[in-house]
């Protein structure tokens, strides 16, 4: 706190030089001043000096204290004092270095959800296009997890179902008679046909069926061959605590199950493969070998499918409790914003028919200031609305040809107190920017001593009234300041 | 007592016209706002002083809404009684 101190003597030096009157005289006045206010003070009233501010009297409560050296406890008497409430002309010119802040609410991110939570549901088409193309991957990376896998099995894949489909009558006649014979597995493959008929309604009736004579067909092998029954046992466990967790799916993450699926995937060839060599050397049933490979393979694409519909559903909710990327949620606010200008649009021009129609801007060419408007804001939605004039007004690049005043950068001037100076509103320093840009490089650090132009607008564009004007100041604003 | 009372109080005073009064009433006020504005501290002898105090920045919590509000930073003009004009106002009994 180093502030210079200026004493009585002084103010009366400076009222005296001011007021050209002689340092008695202003001596004299000060004096007098003074004891008049305390007079008025000490009467018990209020005193007020004009564009100063307001002396008052308040009154102190009597208050218990301790003394801080004894410990004893002390009574200060209650007491007036003279307190100086300063009138609103002194608190401004005092505040003015800080004038341009404003106080700034912290808590408005629920608020901005919920303006990029409407603006997706406004845009459901891109979020489809947007899952589309993550199942698309997905699919792909599936793809090639399973073909990295079952390198040995794709020839099977074609003739399996076409003989599976010639066939059917044979291979269920096969199976009629094992299923007697083994009734331990009977229950465990109903389970699992059920699980499946349950998960997968929408399936038409036909293939239902035929994935049960799948189903079936699975038992045979098994039966076959009875030395291999604990690695198909082992796959089958691992089926089935696929099916298990079924019911829970939605609240399992991706991740666990995606896995499963790979385990499935891996473990597959190793049977399979063992199906084959025995299967050919002991029996001439290829076909069930085939069949087995086909129902695994449908079981796979059911588990895909599934996870698709799960990862899609995953997909939304994420993208509609937190947004995936900035720039995604800036384009739907800007959306957003659009939208409701187009409202407004068409309500000023429903009301520029029953009122006069506001002359168009002058058209001068002085001086052209290149403004960089950007286009995205004004996407292919707004433009076929109808453009008033005042849309076209905020459109058209400003011309500054008239200026009705200028002011030189002192040290603490500030555009937008300027700006609330000329036109009422700080908001529109943008426009006395663009007006001398050619002589402030960077708005925030103005060169003391330039000289600024002010340039005369169209009242249309800085009406403070108008929340469309307050809102275009803003884009400038934002455009200009990054 | 508010402006047009305190310098027709102050013209009886000094034996001079209203308007002298409230010409050299409106310079000393404009000098005084100048002073401050420059950052000074002005001292009136037996009556107080008169200085401007930084408020700094805050965070404000509505109590009912609990929205959190930063409030910038802003000058204020503070004014001090003097220790005579204090002892001044002791004497005076409090009614109400």
């Amino acid at each position: 706190m180093n502030k210079e101190k200026i004493s009585s003597q002084e103010i009366i030096d400076l009222v005296a030089s001011k007021a050209s009157v002689s340092k008695r005289a202003a001596e004299e006045f000060l004096k007098v001043m003074i004891a008049t206010v305390e007079e008025g003070l000490l009467a018990g009233e209020v005193v007020k000096i004009k564009s100063f501010g307001t002396f008052k009297l308040q009154w102190n409560e009597s208050r218990k204290s301790v003394n801080v050296q004894t410990g004893e406890e002390i009574l200060i008497a209650g007491y007036y004092k003279v307190v100086f409430i300063p009138d609103s002309v002194l608190k401004d010119q005092v505040n003015e270095p800080f004038a341009h802040l404003e106080p700034v609410e912290l808590d408005s991110v629920p608020q901005k959800n919920e303006i990029i939570e409407e603006a997706e549901e406004s845009d459901p088409l891109r979020i489809f296009t947007e899952q589309a193309t993550e199942i698309k991957n997905l699919l792909s990376e599936i793809q090639a997890i399973s073909a990295n896998s079952i390198p040995t099995t794709p020839v099977y894949h074609q003739p399996a179902e076409t003989i599976h489909e010639v066939q059917p009558p044979e291979t269920i006649q096969n199976v009629q008679p094992a299923e007697t014979k083994q009734e331990a597995q009977p229950s465990e493959i109903k389970q699992k046909e059920k699980i499946i008929q349950d998960v997968q309604p929408a399936e038409t009736i036909p293939e239902a069926q035929t994935s049960e004579i799948k189903q079936k067909d699975e038992t045979k092998p098994e039966i076959v061959e009875n030395d291999q029954t604990p690695e198909e046992k082992q796959q089958d466990e691992n089926l089935k605590i696929i099916d298990d967790k079924k019911p829970n799916e939605p609240v399992i993450l991706q991740e666990p199950l995606e896995k499963n699926i790979e385990k499935e995937v891996e473990i597959k060839p190793i049977p399979s493969d063992k199906n084959e060599s025995q299967l050919i050397s002991d029996l001439p049933v290829t076909p069930y070998l085939e069949n087995v490979n086909r129902t695994k393979r449908s079981k796979v694409w059911i588990w895909i499918v599934l996870v698709l519909f799960l990862v899609s559903g995953l997909g939304t909710g994420i993208y509609l409790f937190y947004n995936p990327t900035n720039e995604f949620s800036t384009k739907y606010s800007l959306n957003k914003i659009n939208e409701n200008k187009s409202i407004t649009e068409i309500l000023n021009t429903v009301s520029g028919w029953f009122s006069p129609k506001p002359k168009p801007k002058p058209t001068p060419v002085a001086v052209k200031v290149v403004i960089p408007i950007d286009r995205n804001e004004y996407d292919s939605i707004s433009q076929h609305q109808p453009v008033d004039s005042t849309q076209l007004l905020f459109d058209n690049p400003r011309v500054y040809n008239d200026f009705i005043a200028s002011e030189r950068i002192k040290a603490g001037s500030r555009l937008t107190i300027i700006s609330k100076r000329y036109y009422g509103s700080k908001d529109f320093w943008v426009y006395i920017y663009e007006a001398n840009k050619e002589r402030i490089s960077n708005p925030d650090h103005i060169a003391i001593g330039t000289l600024i132009r002010i340039p005369k607008l169209d009242p249309r564009l800085i009406d403070r009234s108008n929340p469309r004007c307050l809102e275009k100041a803003k884009q400038l604003h934002d455009i200009y300041v990054k | 007592m508010n402006n047009k009372e305190l310098i027709a109080t102050m013209a009886g005073k000094m034996k001079a016209p209203k308007a002298v009064v409230a010409v050299l009433l409106e310079t000393t006020v404009l000098t005084c706002t100048e002073l401050l504005v420059e950052d000074k501290t002005i001292g009136f002898q037996s009556f107080g002083t008169f200085e401007v105090r930084k408020k700094e920045e805050r965070l404000s919590v509505h109590p009912s809404t609990q929205i959190r509000t930063l409030i910038p930073p802003k000058l204020v003009v503070n004014f001090k009684q003097s220790n005579i004009l204090k002892d001044k106002l002791k004497d005076m009994p409090h009614h109400e």
